[in-house]
């Protein structure tokens, strides 16, 4: 009876419920209406961006599905499977994908800087050329800034101070050029001229030979070299008479401390009073040679203090007092000894004795100007050796240079020729083959003909004529230079087996 | 006397069709919803409802020549509303039913979209408007309304693995605009958890039956539960607060009910600890998920992992005879729901005493 009464009342509870829940219901129909009704208008929503905007540079590869194993017997899957890539992969996992991203994104942000420092670069240079220096300074320090590790940006700002007589900063800015790029010659050379600016003889003269060194016919670099020396002779002598203690053999600048050390360590026990006048030690210090020549000094401060002024000028008597004891003659075998340095090493010992002695020659060829047979035999000897240093040039202006160099010396142009790959020739010279240059090569080829035993006459014939023109080039050889090529063309066939069709080739394109 | 407390779950309006139906969807803010299925010549049909004293009243029909197969309002705001859509061919559209008018239209699946889910279309501050695809083709593809035609994330097979056929989609711990997660249920019975914020994959396992259905129990909150239903009648609670890094996360499976495949499972927008799940044999039941007492355990080197809880089944009705495919509930109206069914009939269901729970 109980439980028929509980289940009489669920059901009539049940309805109860159900029948609100419906009324419910209705309202909330009507509301709906209602409210929708009332919903028109703008919805305006902050938004975040879309996914993939956001994500871009997100290192993790989207598309990928975790890793599952190839079943062993999915023989297809295992077929397209590429071990390699695999292997790879998985070392990349060890770098991380996030390092390589970066990396990636790193030299991009290069590449972007370097850009903008060469467009700094290009500004400055217009600067430059406009003769608006400070400018072009500041071009040049942005491209520096972009870009630290460009030599041309420091040797460019380096002229810039030079020309504005900021000696200093320029041959700060050289040397940094120097230090990025070791055979940068103009560097070399504009720090080779602030230093002379700024009395420091001997250091331009290094520098000079360094740019010797690295373009042994730079005239420019010679010359400016000839007139240091001639200024460090001067000043070599006067510096001579002045210093007694200064040992005259003394060439070796690892000497140069010690003149300088002695004075003062005998000085300061002999001037006590020189401990008060601190500020002005440097002073002293500086021009201790002199001082001790001139002084026992014990002069008043005051009476001193107009002296400084001439100072700048003592400090160079350490540089030029180091200038050799046989000034000009001995500087030039300097130079050549850097000649033999630039040389191929496997030169060897007996030969390096013999050039020396040249060498020697050369220089008393030099002070004794009237065996000039001598001096030419010399300098024809010198081209040898340059040329056996020679290295193949890349541009039709380094072979020019090279060419009219040796110009007068057949031996040593066939042995620059000699050295030319014949197949580069048409890279070399492009489209600036001269006819005149081109009928020398010719005759060279043709008396030295077993100089190209190794690279054949033929190859070299073949490697002229595709440079690009050569007709028009073909068409203004000589007869005498015909004559030439058919003495060429025949040695090509009876010494080099060339094919008859390759002879053929050959005369068709040199219109013989 | 807890039978007084037992909801009633009541067939309100049930109105035959003549064509099959696949998915339904309230239109937020409104007593209509939207019926997605196809014509029995293979075209695909939107149909618009009202509610209205007791009877649905179809207020708008849109023909299509590709059958329809899912839809979702999730990536759209309250005021547009409009309808993402997923058909047979592969193709998603969204919709503005006010002009009937597609509003964007990418062919980016090259098989039917099986599954569909919008996100972060009207809530603020949980991240950008997005819909979710899975497809046959063995993609799931994240898209972007704001941007057309190329996805903004796509999850697919490695080359040479097979493709599975992905059968549910899901978003859910979105909780701020970058976090996001999208679970896939596969027909091989895979289940993974992408996240979207990382761009991998979190977590995966197989559950040995086909994934029918996966929701989480709330969408913008730091996930909580998964719901997952599989074919042969079995579903897996997960609680996704405490993932251990070995043993994954706790789950309470539950098999008990013999009603074969378990099409869908559907949490209470007003509470989600309860959800109802739709079965193959055409009955729906409530269940209530009940936490242990405590969630987390720590074991000795301090490592968390998670307690499964309990399952309590509060109600179950078979409503129809066959398989009811699709079920909404209705977002301002607790009780209120809608389901479809391979009956061709779609229902308005009242759960009541929902309240007590």
């Amino acid at each position: 009876m109980d439980k028929a009464f509980e289940i009489q009342k669920q059901v009539r509870d049940n309805v109860k419920t159900l029948e609100t829940y419906l009324t419910d219901l209705q309202n909330w129909e009507a509301e709906m209406k209602r409210k929708e009704a009332a919903l028109n208008g703008e919805f305006e929503q902050d938004l975040p961006p879309v996914r993939s905007k956001i994500k871009r540079d997100k290192p993790v590869v989207v598309s990928k599905k975790p890793e599952k194993r190839i079943s062993s017997s999915d023989y297809q899957s295992w077929e397209k499977f590429d071990v390699d890539k695999a292997c790879e992969e998985i070392d990349m996992a060890e770098v991380g994908p996030v390092s390589l991203d970066s990396k990636k994104s790193q030299a991009a942000k290069q590449e972007k800087l370097r850009e903008e420092a060469q467009y700094e670069k290009e500004r400055g240079n217009a600067f430059v050329r406009q003769d608006k220096l400070d400018e072009a300074i500041s071009c040049y320090s942005r491209a520096i800034e972009l870009v630290k590790d460009d030599a041309i940006y420091f040797a460019n700002r380096g002229l810039c101070y030079l020309k504005k007589d900021s000696l200093h900063q320029a041959e700060t800015d050289c040397s940094e050029a120097i230090r990025l790029d070791p055979t940068y010659v103009k560097a070399f050379q504009r720090r080779a001229t602030a230093r002379e600016r700024l009395g420091s003889l001997r250091a331009a003269s290094q520098d000079l030979n360094e740019v010797l060194k690295l373009e042994p016919h730079n005239l420019a670099a010679k010359r400016q070299l000839e007139t240091i020396k001639i200024r460090m002779g001067t000043k070599g002598l006067k510096s001579k008479c002045s210093p007694s203690s200064t040992p005259t053999i003394e060439n070796n600048p690892m000497i140069k401390p010690k003149p300088k050390l002695q004075p003062k360590i005998i000085e300061l026990p002999d001037e006590p009073a020189k401990t008060e006048l601190s500020p002005l030690d440097k002073w002293r210090e500086g021009i201790g040679e002199r001082i001790t020549v001139i002084t026992p000094v014990n002069k008043p401060p005051h009476l001193r203090s107009k002296r400084p002024l001439k100072s700048i000028a003592i400090q160079e008597i350490p540089l030029s007092e180091l200038s050799p004891k046989r000034p000009a003659t001995r500087m030039k075998i300097i130079e050549i000894e850097n000649n033999l340095e630039r040389g191929d090493t496997n030169n060897n010992d007996s030969n390096k004795t013999g050039d020396a002695e040249m060498v020697d020659n050369k220089g008393k060829g030099d002070s004794s100007p009237e065996s000039v047979k001598l001096i030419t035999d010399i300098r024809v000897n010198e081209k040898r050796d340059c040329v056996k240093n020679m290295t193949p040039p890349l541009t039709s202006v380094q072979f020019m240079a090279e060419w009219k160099y040796l110009k007068g010396n057949d031996a040593a142009r066939s042995d620059y020729l000699s050295v030319i790959d014949p197949s580069k020739i048409p890279t070399i010279f492009e489209n600036a083959l001269e006819s005149d240059v081109l009928s020398d090569v010719l005759r060279i080829l043709h008396q030295y003909t077993d100089k190209f035993k190794e690279k054949t006459v033929s190859a070299y014939l073949r490697g002229l004529c595709t440079v690009k023109r050569f007709s028009a080039l073909a068409m203004f050889l000589s007869s005498s230079d015909k004559q030439v090529l058919t003495n060429l063309l025949q040695h090509c066939k009876t010494a080099e087996n060339a094919s008859d069709d390759e002879i053929q080739d050959l005369k068709n394109k040199y219109e013989i | 006397m807890e039978d007084l407390e037992t909801p009633q779950i009541i067939t309100h309006i049930e109105n035959n069709l003549n064509h099959s139906l696949f998915d339904c969807k309230w239109v937020p803010c409104s007593a209509k919803f939207v019926v997605i299925g196809s014509l029995p010549k293979g075209s695909g049909t939107i149909e618009l409802f009202e509610i209205n004293s007791g009877e649905a009243k179809k207020i708008k029909e849109i023909e299509r020549p590709n059958s329809f197969k899912c839809g979702t309002f999730g990536a759209s705001n309250d005021v547009e509303r409009k309808l993402a859509t997923g058909d047979f061919k592969g193709t998603l559209e969204i919709w503005d039913l006010e002009k009937s008018c597609q509003v964007y239209i990418t062919k980016e699946h090259t098989d039917i979209i099986n599954s569909i889910d919008g996100m972060g279309g009207n809530t603020m501050n949980c991240g950008a408007p997005e819909i979710v695809t899975g497809s046959r083709d063995g993609t799931v593809k994240v898209w972007d309304p704001r941007q057309r035609g190329k996805p903004v994330a796509n999850m697919q097979p490695m080359k040479g693995e097979t493709k599975r056929d992905c059968w549910t989609v899901a978003f859910g711990n979105s909780f701020s605009d970058t976090e996001r997660i999208v679970m896939a249920g596969y027909d091989n019975g895979d289940l993974k958890m992408f996240d979207l914020r990382t761009m991998s994959l979190r977590w995966e396992c197989n559950l040995k039956n086909g994934v029918c259905s996966v929701e989480f129990d709330r969408k913008d909150i730091p996930m909580n539960k998964i719901v997952a239903t599989t074919l042969e009648g079995k579903f897996h609670v997960f609680d996704v607060r405490t993932q251990n890094p070995r043993k994954g996360f706790a789950q309470v499976l539950d098999n008990s009910s013999k009603s074969g495949t378990i099409w869908v499972a559907r949490h209470l927008p007003q509470n989600r600890d309860l959800f109802v799940t739709c079965a193959g044999n055409g009955q729906v039941s409530l269940w209530k998920y009940q936490y242990p007492e405590q969630r987390v355990r720590t074991d000795d080197k301090g490592v968390a992992s998670g307690v499964p809880g309990k399952l309590q089944r509060l109600q179950r009705m078979v409503i129809s005879s066959q398989p009811i495919n699709a079920l909404d509930w209705n977002r301002d109206h607790t009780g209120l729901a809608i389901a479809t069914a391979y009956d061709q009939c779609i229902r308005v269901l009242i759960t009541t005493k929902l309240n007590l729970h």
